[in-house]
C-alpha cells in the first residue's frame, strides 16, 4: 500500500499546486481587473442610463409638440372653416335681399306697365272701331272699281285683236321679201360657181385675200450672218420663220419686225424650213446631215431625224397630216419620216440628187426637182416613179405648189420658170427673167397666194413679180444688195418676203 | 471561486482558472497617437483565444485602421493556434509562468500558412464538437452519443464552455457517458476532507461500474537541447515545428488501481523508457516541481550510438506539476479539459549520457 500512500500523496499534492495556483494566477489578478474594468462600466451605463432617461423625455416632449400641433392644425382649419361658412351665409343674406327688392321693384314696375297696356288697349280699341268703319266703306268703294275694271278689260281685248291681224299682215310681207332674197342669193352662188374656182369651199378661204403687187420695201432685218437660206411664212398670219447659216431658227413678227423666238439646237446651216399644218412644230433640214423637229411652244428640239448621210436640202410636211414629212439630201435619196415616232418610214433612192421637193394636196405624192432638170412624181406609199417630165434644161432649184395644189411652179439653173398642171404635167406658163439668174442651186422662187404673180430672186439682187397670166414682169424690187436666196409670200396675200446671201430680209407690201 | 457548481474541488479548481493577460495592439496596426494602452483580461484556462476578442475589441477599436478584421494572437514571434485551449498554450509557451502573460493581437494579415481560418464563435464551437467526437469515439469506439445529441444540449453544452459553468457541464455530460475509469482514490481522499459526502457518493454511483477504456490525451512536448539549468532560460518557441504534438489514446484498465501518471507518459513514450528504471525522488534545481528524475534512460545500447539522451524535465497539466506518480484515474477525472481530452505539457531536456 506505500504505492496507494504515495498516489494519495501525490494527489494531495496537486490539490495543493492547483491552490497555489489559484491564488497566482486567477486569485490575484482578478480582483484587479474587475477593479479596472468596473468604473468604466458603471461610469458609462449610467451616463447611458441618464441619456435614454432624457432621450425618453425628448421623445415625450416632442410627441406631446406633436399632438398639440395636430390639434392646433385641426382647429385652425375648423375655424377657417366656419369663417367661410359665416360668409358665404352673409353674401347669401345679401343676395337675396337684392332679389327681393328687385322683385319690388319689377312688380311695380309690372303694374305701371299694365295700367299702360291697359290704357293702350282702350285707345287700340276705339282706333279699330274707326278702322273698321273705314274698311267698310273702302271695300264698297273696291267693288265698283273692279266693275269699272272689268268693263275696261272688255275694251282692252278688244284692241289686242286688232293689233293681231295688222301684225299677222305684216309677217306675211316679210316672208314675202325673204324668199325674194334668197332666190338672189342662190342666183349669187351659182354665178360664183360658174366662175370655176370654189373658193369658198377651200380651206382658209375665210383669209383669202386678194393678192397685191408689193412696191416698196417697208422692213429690212439683218437676220442672219453669212445668209439666209430659207424663209417662210406661217400659214395664214404674218409670222416669218427664217433660217440660216448661223445655225439657227428664228420667228419673226413681220408687222414690227421684232423677233418673236430663236430656236437653237441645229448643228449645220439651216438649208431648208417647213412648219406643220398645226403651226406646232418648226422643221429644219441642215448641211449636217440631220432633220431637227423643235416645239415652237417650248423652243425645244422634240426630234432629230438621222438617216442622211449628206447635206439635206429640201423638206416639206403634208397638209393633211402632220406625221408625214418629207426630206431630200445630197446623199441620192428622199426619205419620209414619220413625225410621231420620229423614225425613216421610207427612203426612195435615185441616181439624180434632188434640189427640191414638196407634197401634193392630199399628201399622197412627192414632186421632186433634179440636178438633171426633171420634176419627177412619187408614191408616197410605194416609193414607185409615177411619172416624170423634162422640166429644164439644167438643175432645178424651186417647187413650189400652189393654194390650190392644181399648178405648180418649178425654178431652174437655165434661169426658167415654169407653171406645171399637177395633173397632166402640161407646161401652163414660163416666166423668162431678162436676163436676170438664178442665185443658186436651192434658190426658192413662190407663187402668191391667188396665183396670179410668181415672185422671185435674182444673182444680182433684184426681185421679180411675174403676172402669171400675162407671163410678163409687172415689177422689180430693188433693196437687196446680194443675190436673193428664197421668197415667200403670206397666205394672207401680203407682204412678200425676201432673203439674200448677206443673211437680211426685206419685208415688202 | 465558485461552491455553487458541482464537481470535486480540483474540478472546481480547473474550471475556474484563468489567465491573466495583457494584450497589446501590434505596432504596425496602431493608427492613433499615444499608441492605446494595452487590455487586461482574465482568459479562462478552458476557453478558447478567440472567444476573448468580442470584449477585446472595444480597446482597440479606436486605434484601428479601416477595413475587415481578422484577429489572431501572437507570443513572441508565434502565431498562436486557436484551437488548442489557453491553459494549454500557457503552459506549454511559458516554461516559468509568466503573469501577466503578455501577448499581442493582430487584425490584419492572418498568417492563413501557419493557422487554419478562424471565422469567430461558430469555428471554435465546431472544433470543439469535433474534438469531443474524437475523444467519444476513443473512448467508446463510436460518437453515437455525441451525434445523437439534441440541439437543446448541444447548445447547453456550448454555452457551459463559454461561461464556464461546471455544475451545467455536468448535468449535460452526464447524458453523454463518457466516463472513463473508477477512481477510488478521490473517494478516500474525499472522506478524509469532510466536505461533502453527498458528492462523493454520487461520483461513486456514477463510476460504480468500472470499465476498462482509453483516456484521449493531447501530448505537447518541447524538447530543449541546450544545456541549461534553469527552465526560465528557455529558448523562445518561435515556430510550431519546434513542438512535437502526440495525439494518442493511453489504454488502461480500472483495475490497476497503482496506474500512474509516470506509467501513462510510459505508454505514450515508450522510446523514453527503454530500460525500467526504479523511479527515485531526485532534487533537481527546480524545487518541487521538478520531481521526477527516475525516468532517465540508462540504456547502454543507445548510449553507444548517442551522445544525448531526452530526459524529462518538467510535466504540467492544468498549470500544475503533479508527481509522476499520482494515479492517472486521477488525473484524467479531474483534470480534463470538457472535450475529454487531457492536454499534458512535457518539456524534454537532451543531456549527455555519462
Amino acid at each position: 500500500m506505500s504505492r496507494e500512500d504515495a498516489a494519495i500523496a501525490a494527489i494531495k499534492h496537486a490539490l495543493k499546486a492547483l491552490k497555489k495556483r489559484h491564488l497566482l494566477e486567477e486569485g490575484a489578478h482578478s480582483p484587479a481587473i474587475i477593479a479596472l474594468s468596473r468604473p468604466i462600466v458603471s461610469q458609462g451605463s449610467e451616463w447611458k442610463e441618464k441619456a435614454e432617461n432624457l432621450e425618453v423625455e425628448l421623445q415625450q416632449c416632442y410627441k406631446a409638440q406633436s399632438r398639440l400641433t395636430e390639434q392646433l392644425v385641426v382647429e385652425v382649419t375648423d375655424s377657417r372653416a366656419s369663417k367661410a361658412l359665416v360668409q358665404e351665409k352673409d353674401s347669401l343674406i345679401s343676395d337675396l335681399q337684392n332679389e327681393l327688392t328687385q322683385a319690388r321693384d319689377e312688380c311695380s314696375r309690372l303694374a305701371t306697365l299694365l295700367e299702360e297696356k291697359t290704357k293702350a288697349l282702350e285707345l287700340l280699341m276705339s282706333e279699330h272701331q274707326e278702322l273698321k268703319e273705314q274698311f267698310e266703306a273702302t271695300t264698297l268703294r273696291a267693288d265698283n272699281a273692279e266693275a269699272e275694271n272689268k268693263m275696261l278689260i272688255d275694251r282692252w281685248m278688244l284692241e289686242k285683236m286688232k293689233d293681231a291681224e295688222r301684225m299677222n299682215e305684216a309677217n306675211a310681207i316679210y316672208k314675202e321679201m325673204v324668199d325674194r332674197q334668197k332666190e338672189t342669193s342662190i342666183e349669187l352662188l351659182a354665178r360664183q360657181q360658174v366662175d370655176g374656182v370654189v373658193r369658198q369651199c377651200e380651206e382658209g378661204a375665210e383669209y383669202y385675200a386678194e393678192s397685191t403687187v408689193p412696191t416698196t420695201c417697208r422692213q429690212r432685218i439683218p437676220a442672219h450672218e453669212g445668209g439666209c437660206a430659207s424663209i417662210l411664212f406661217e400659214h395664214n398670219s404674218g409670222k416669218l420663220v427664217s433660217g440660216g447659216q448661223d445655225k439657227t431658227v428664228k420667228m419673226w413678227d413681220t408687222n414690227t419686225a421684232s423677233l418673236t423666238r430663236t430656236l437653237h439646237g441645229c448643228l449645220g446651216s439651216v438649208l431648208d424650213l417647213c412648219i406643220t399644218h398645226d403651226k406646232k412644230s418648226v422643221i429644219a433640214a441642215s448641211s449636217s446631215n440631220n432633220l431637227y423637229v423643235w416645239d415652237v411652244s417650248s423652243g425645244r428640239v422634240r426630234h432629230t431625224l438621222t438617216g442622211h448621210v449628206d447635206k439635206v436640202c429640201a423638206v416639206d410636211v403634208s397638209k393633211v397630216s402632220n406625221r408625214n414629212v418629207v426630206s431630200a439630201a445630197y446623199d441620192r435619196t428622199i426619205k419620209v419620216w414619220d413625225l410621231q415616232r420620229g423614225y425613216c418610214v421610207n427612203t426612195i433612192l435615185f441616181h439624180s440628187n434632188c434640189n427640191a421637193l414638196c407634197l401634193s394636196m392630199d399628201g399622197q405624192t412627192i414632186c421632186s426637182g433634179h440636178v438633171d432638170g426633171n420634176l419627177r412624181l412619187w408614191n408616197i406609199q410605194t416609193g414607185k416613179l409615177i411619172s416624170e417630165v423634162a422640166a429644164h434644161s439644167f438643175a432645178v432649184t424651186s417647187l413650189s405648189l400652189s393654194r390650190n395644189g392644181n399648178v405648180i411652179l418649178s425654178s431652174g439653173r437655165d434661169n426658167l420658170h415654169n407653171l406645171f398642171d399637177m395633173r397632166t404635167l402640161e407646161i401652163c406658163a414660163t416666166l423668162r427673167g431678162n436676163g436676170s439668174r438664178v442665185a443658186s442651186n436651192w434658190s426658192r422662187s413662190c407663187m402668191s397666194p391667188d396665183d396670179d404673180y410668181v415672185a422671185a430672186g435674182s444673182a444680182e439682187g433684184s426681185v421679180n413679180i411675174w403676172s402669171v397670166k400675162s407671163a410678163k414682169i409687172v415689177s422689180t424690187l430693188t433693196e437687196h444688195t446680194s443675190p436673193v436666196l428664197c421668197c415667200s409670200w403670206s397666205n394672207l396675200g401680203k407682204p412678200l418676203a425676201t432673203s439674200d446671201k448677206n443673211g437680211n430680209i426685206c419685208i415688202w407690201s | 471561486m465558485s461552491d455553487k457548481g458541482g464537481g470535486t474541488e480540483a474540478q472546481r479548481y480547473a474550471w475556474g482558472g484563468a489567465v491573466p493577460l495583457q494584450i497589446h495592439l501590434d505596432d504596425s496596426e496602431v493608427t492613433t497617437l499615444p499608441p492605446p494602452p494595452p487590455a487586461l483580461i482574465l482568459a479562462p484556462r478552458l476557453g478558447y483565444l478567440p472567444l476573448l476578442v468580442s470584449q477585446i475589441k472595444p480597446f482597440f477599436s479606436s486605434s484601428l485602421p479601416p477595413g475587415a478584421d481578422t484577429v489572431w494572437f501572437e507570443y513572441k514571434g508565434l502565431p498562436l493556434k486557436w484551437y488548442i485551449p489557453t491553459g494549454a498554450l500557457f503552459d506549454l509557451l511559458c516554461a516559468e509562468p509568466e503573469r501577466p502573460w503578455n501577448l499581442t493581437i493582430h487584425f490584419r494579415g492572418y498568417p492563413g500558412n501557419i493557422l487554419t481560418p478562424c471565422e469567430g464563435e461558430d469555428s471554435v464551437k465546431w472544433s470543439f464538437i469535433n474534438a469531443l467526437k474524437e475523444a467519444a469515439y476513443i473512448i467508446n469506439g463510436n460518437c453515437k452519443n455525441i451525434m445523437n445529441m439534441s440541439q437543446s444540449d448541444q447548445a447547453e453544452l456550448w454555452r457551459s464552455v463559454l461561461n464556464g459553468q461546471l455544475e451545467a457541464y455536468v448535468r449535460v455530460s452526464s447524458k453523454l457517458k463518457l466516463d472513463i475509469v473508477g477512481d477510488e482514490f478521490s473517494l478516500k481522499l474525499n472522506s478524509s476532507t469532510p466536505k461533502s459526502d453527498q458528492t462523493v457518493n454520487t461520483d461513486l454511483d456514477a463510476t460504480g461500474t468500472t470499465r476498462t477504456g482509453k483516456v484521449p490525451v493531447r501530448l505537447y512536448i518541447r524538447t530543449i537541447d541546450e544545456d541549461i539549468d534553469d527552465i526560465e532560460d528557455a529558448p523562445i518557441v518561435d515556430s510550431w515545428e519546434k513542438i512535437s504534438y502526440i495525439n494518442r489514446a493511453v489504454e488502461f484498465h480500472g483495475e490497476e488501481k497503482c496506474f500512474s501518471l509516470h506509467d501513462a507518459i510510459k505508454y505514450l513514450l515508450p522510446e523514453m523508457f527503454t530500460e525500467e528504471v526504479a523511479p527515485t525522488v531526485g532534487s533537481s534545481d527546480t524545487g518541487e516541481a521538478q520531481v521526477e528524475e527516475g525516468e532517465q534512460i540508462s540504456g547502454a545500447d543507445s548510449s553507444t550510438e548517442k551522445v544525448l539522451r531526452p530526459e524529462i524535465k518538467l510535466v504540467r497539466i492544468q498549470g500544475i506539476e503533479p508527481r509522476l506518480e499520482i494515479p492517472f484515474s486521477w488525473v484524467v477525472n479531474n483534470l480534463m479539459n470538457p472535450e475529454h481530452y487531457l492536454h499534458i505539457s512535457i518539456y524534454l531536456k537532451l543531456v549527455p549520457i555519462s
